[in-house]
């Protein structure tokens, strides 16, 4: 069953098909959504468990340990809400108990940023839980239907993490396989409670006070178990495979298979990385190239790792990491690598440089990566390169130089040699061919326009197109402007999650934003593209004049605020927008479309299905005819008039009086 | 034991519920519930469930609200839980010596548990009866005095002495002891170090001086105050001292 969903509904489907039979939460953005849709699920009767609602993300830890004791358990969680949990985490891997927190990664402040990092995963790395890495939706559903065979493996025993980027990763709409429940039944069984509380035959004390002396001993223990995970998390992602047709790793090498430069990284990321993997590969100028994707990265398969490396005969390594060094000599990620390499290739290391990118909800784009890999050439051709972190967009230090003036002094002082070392080689920098339909929706935040963006992307996936949806989440109030980008991939279904960011359909759902001086909408364009708005007083040919488009690109208008408004439906004119897109955008079918809006549509059903079809019908290139405007209220203008500051006393006794006599 | 598992119409009425405990489950008939013991293959099978256990549809009124919020019904059920794995059936050497089972390439898994030694277990996934899949398990622990998770099983490991833990030595003395008509001392003892001993007239109560940690618990709630038959270092303290001693 191929469905259209976010990646905090993918984590839940993952619970709700493990059978989760015990689910503390606290919310956190971003992973509040995953919460809610299993309360959801339990309270109307389609998951068969518990759910508690704690007053904070200690006591869901806590509860969730204490429930590991005698059932299936789970929570989710993301940042400050993670290192809240930090304290009672350890209770849980020190008495060995499988349980699975699903981790929205989201930046952990200061100042407050609610937009996707990995420092909150960071941050734990040593509380000793298993961490998995999902570079999409698809792997968060399967990796916590996997997290619970890893973990509940009586080798094993320990609890998991299961990251995904926050908003990226979790609010990206996207196609996912859900499988079967008799599948995943025969995939994964039951729970099996080791040591369950409230057994009067066999009464258990749990964290009772250790001594150094078995102290030591029982943490050997423990580490002995958290190493087993390595090897159980390859066999479980083969399993997983051979049930399911997706199989999974320790860590995935997409390239060459003797790539010379390699860049390492974890998690989301990794979409934009694999396509322009495919798009340099075997480029004139351009090296043996590999992405090294680490997906287990608590316990950190380093022999494996170092092992592929030396196979390979890497020359460079850059490693990039989505958190901080905090002091250290290199962020988490980048000083694994680096330990990992050290300990096992000793002479035989790579060189490795450390990349900073991605900090609270920065983009990584196909882009990034081109500049990673050039980096790595330079390095492998044995230039000067930093034993410290590089960063990803300042311009005050930029890891390839373009522009000398910008840089900081300081930096200029102690890096300048190595800057002017580090040649810019054109072949790694070819821009990346936008072959696939991209739509930019603008709409003012609580006009729908994510609502209207998720629809049409339900409709393309029931059609078995590939259709991406990745809405931006900013700290906008309600009426602020808001955009989201949505995807059909054409051609080869490659399964892209790489936005270009050159759009071939603008659509505008308010037409103030035509003439806001901050907001270029139709800057990424293509030259042929297609411009929407939801306007009935401007005509086609002022919109062209007004965003300035070549004579390629095509407008259409539709009133859809107007259309709304006579199908009763307010301001809710987001379903005639939806409508329209069908009629400008060819790739989705809208008869097959529309049988999917006939179950799915939000209530009012009737009105919003009538709302579409007018959209579609009603979308023209051409000017609108002139419509009355509706007469004016004199009793309503006077009200507008009022000012109560400039009212005399006499005035207004005189108004309180009408007011009595009504 | 039949626990009425029949009702007035002859036809069965009982049901078992999913239960953790891995000796026991429960069978539930009208309003009682009966543990009994668990068979071999039973464990954490659930009894697939009619009716989903939805709060909301429970809670809702006879004007279809809940709490005053309309409450939508989207006739989904709950999956059915009769596809779904039992938790696999652990085995030894010597167990899997003494049974019989199917589909079980014995020599490899013989061989191999020999090769783990005693601490190798087979894990069986059954459904239906029929074996699904086998893994062996070795045992994680390099220190093998320490069960996993560091879980103190209470009946087993209690410690053997003590004594090392107390400052003072108590003693009962049999002539002032009340004997079976009391006992509270034996029953406030948080370490059960307390035993009665002989019966009638002549019992009395008796520390175990290898478990007694030297809590002042039975000195403190022993009923006869005056008569101070709990003997301290093999003094008699009198009730103002423990008073004091306790800030009474």
């Amino acid at each position: 069953m191929r469905l259209s969903m976010a990646g905090n509904t993918a984590a839940a489907w993952g619970f709700r098909l493990s059978r989760v039979q015990c689910y503390p939460y606290y919310p956190i953005t971003p992973s509040t959504t995953c919460s809610e849709q299993i309360a959801a699920w339990v309270g109307n009767g389609d998951m068969d468990g518990v759910v508690i609602n704690v007053e904070s993300e200690h006591s869901a830890a806590s509860a969730v340990i204490a429930a590991a004791k005698s059932v299936r358990a789970a929570t989710a969680t993301s940042s400050k809400g993670l290192l809240y949990m930090v304290e009672v985490l350890e209770n849980g891997s020190g008495s060995s108990l499988p349980f699975t927190i699903f981790v929205g990664n989201r930046a952990t402040g200061a100042p407050i940023n609610i937009w996707g990092d990995n420092q909150d995963a960071y941050a734990v790395r040593d509380s000793g839980l298993i961490q998995i890495f999902a570079a999409n939706a698809q792997e968060a559903l399967d990796a916590v239907i996997q997290s619970y065979r890893i973990g509940e493996d009586l080798t094993v025993r320990q609890p998991v993490l299961v990251n995904l980027r926050g908003f990226t990763g979790t609010h990206t709409y996207e196609p996912v396989d859900v499988p079967s429940a008799a599948d995943v039944d025969s995939f994964l069984p039951s729970y099996l409670p080791l040591e369950p509380l409230f057994s009067p035959d066999q009464p258990v004390t749990y964290n009772a006070m250790l001594a150094a002396y078995y102290y030591r001993r029982h943490k050997r223990n423990q580490t002995a178990a958290l190493r087993n995970a390595s090897c159980v998390t390859e066999n479980v992602g083969r399993q997983f495979g051979e049930k399911f047709g997706r199989s999974y790793g320790k860590f995935d090498w997409i390239g060459d298979a003797d790539a010379d430069l390699v860049v390492a990284l974890v998690g989301e990321s990794f979409g934009a990385a694999e396509t322009i993997v495919s798009h340099l590969q075997g480029r004139k100028g351009v090296g043996k190239i590999a992405v090294l994707r680490v997906r287990l990265f608590n316990p950190f398969p380093a022999q494996e790792i170092a092992t592929r490396i030396y196979k390979a005969n890497t020359k460079a390594v850059v490693v990039l990491d989505e958190g901080l060094p905090h002091g250290d000599v290199f962020p988490p990620l980048a000083l694994r690598m680096a330990a990992a390499l050290q300990a096992h290739l000793g002479t035989q290391t790579p060189r490795l440089a450390s990349v900073i990118g991605g900090l609270g909800g920065s983009d990584i784009r196909p882009d990034h990566f081109q500049t990673l890999f050039n980096l790595a050439a330079n390095i492998a051709d044995g230039r000067p390169y930093r034993r410290e972190p590089y960063w990803l967009d300042i311009d005050e230090d930029p890891i390839l130089l373009t522009d000398e003036k910008k840089v900081d002094q300081k930096l200029w002082k102690r890096y300048g040699d190595v800057w002017k070392a580090q040649p810019i080689l054109d072949a790694y920098h070819k821009p990346l061919p936008s072959t696939n339909y991209e739509v930019r929706i603008y709409g003012r935040a609580g006009q729908g326009a994510i609502t209207s963006a998720v629809f049409f992307t339900g409709a393309g996936v029931e059609q078995n197109l590939w259709v991406v949806t990745k809405p931006t989440f900013g700290s906008e109030r309600r009426g602020a402007v808001v955009h989201t980008d949505t995807l059909i991939e054409q051609g080869a279904s490659n399964k892209t999650r790489a936005f270009t960011a050159r759009q071939d359909l603008v659509c505008i759902y308010d037409d103030t934003i035509l003439t806001s001086p901050t907001h270029a909408p139709t800057r990424d364009l293509k030259p042929d593209g297609t411009v929407l708005v939801n306007s009935s007083r401007y005509s086609p040919a002022r919109i062209r004049q007004l965003l300035g488009l070549g004579p390629k690109a095509s407008v259409f208008i539709v009133p859809a605020s107007r259309i709304a408004h006579e199908l009763q439906l307010g301001s809710f004119f987001n379903m005639v927008m939806l409508g329209a897109m069908h009629c400008v955008c060819p790739l989705v079918d809208f008869g097959a479309a529309m049988t999917y809006y006939e179950k799915n549509a939000p209530r009012p059903k009737e009105a919003n299905l009538e709302a579409i079809r007018r959209g579609y019908q009603e979308t023209t290139d051409k000017e609108l005819p002139a419509v009355e405007l509706p007469a004016v209220d004199a009793r309503a203008e006077e009200y507008f008039r009022w000012r109560p500051e400039e009212e005399s006393l006499e005035e207004e006794m005189l108004r309180s009086l009408e007011t009595l006599r009504g | 034991m039949d626990h009425g598992e029949h009702n007035g119409n002859g036809k069965q009425q009982s049901w078992r519920i999913p239960t953790v405990n891995r000796h026991k489950d429960f069978a539930v008939s009208g309003h009682m519930v009966f543990p009994r013991d668990k068979t071999a293959n039973s464990e954490c099978v659930v009894a697939p469930r009619k009716e989903p256990p939805s709060a909301a549809k429970r809670l809702v009124g006879k004007d279809g609200k809940l709490l005053g919020f309309p409450v939508f019904h989207d006739n989904r059920t709950v999956e059915e839980y009769e596809g779904l794995m039992p938790a696999p059936e652990i085995l030894t050497l010597v167990e899997v010596a003494r049974r019989e089972i199917e589909g079980l390439d014995y020599a490899a898994v013989m061989n191999q548990l020999a090769d783990l030694g005693p601490d190798g277990r087979l894990l069986l996934y059954k459904r239906d009866g029929k074996l699904l899949r086998y893994e062996l398990f070795e045992d994680p622990r390099i220190c093998k005095d320490i069960p996993r998770g560091a879980v103190i099983h209470n009946l087993e490991q209690k410690p053997a002495d003590v004594s090392g833990w107390r400052v003072h030595e108590f003693v009962i003395d049999p002539k002032g002891c009340l004997g079976e008509v009391c006992t509270r001392c034996s029953r406030v003892c948080p370490e059960n170090a307390i035993h009665l001993r002989g019966v009638g007239a002549d019992s009395f109560c008796e520390i175990d001086p290898t478990a007694c940690k030297g809590c002042f618990i039975c000195w403190v709630e022993c009923a006869r105050k005056a008569a101070d038959c709990i003997l301290i270092d093999g003094k008699v303290f009198d009730s103002e001292l423990r008073a004091a001693h306790f800030g009474e």
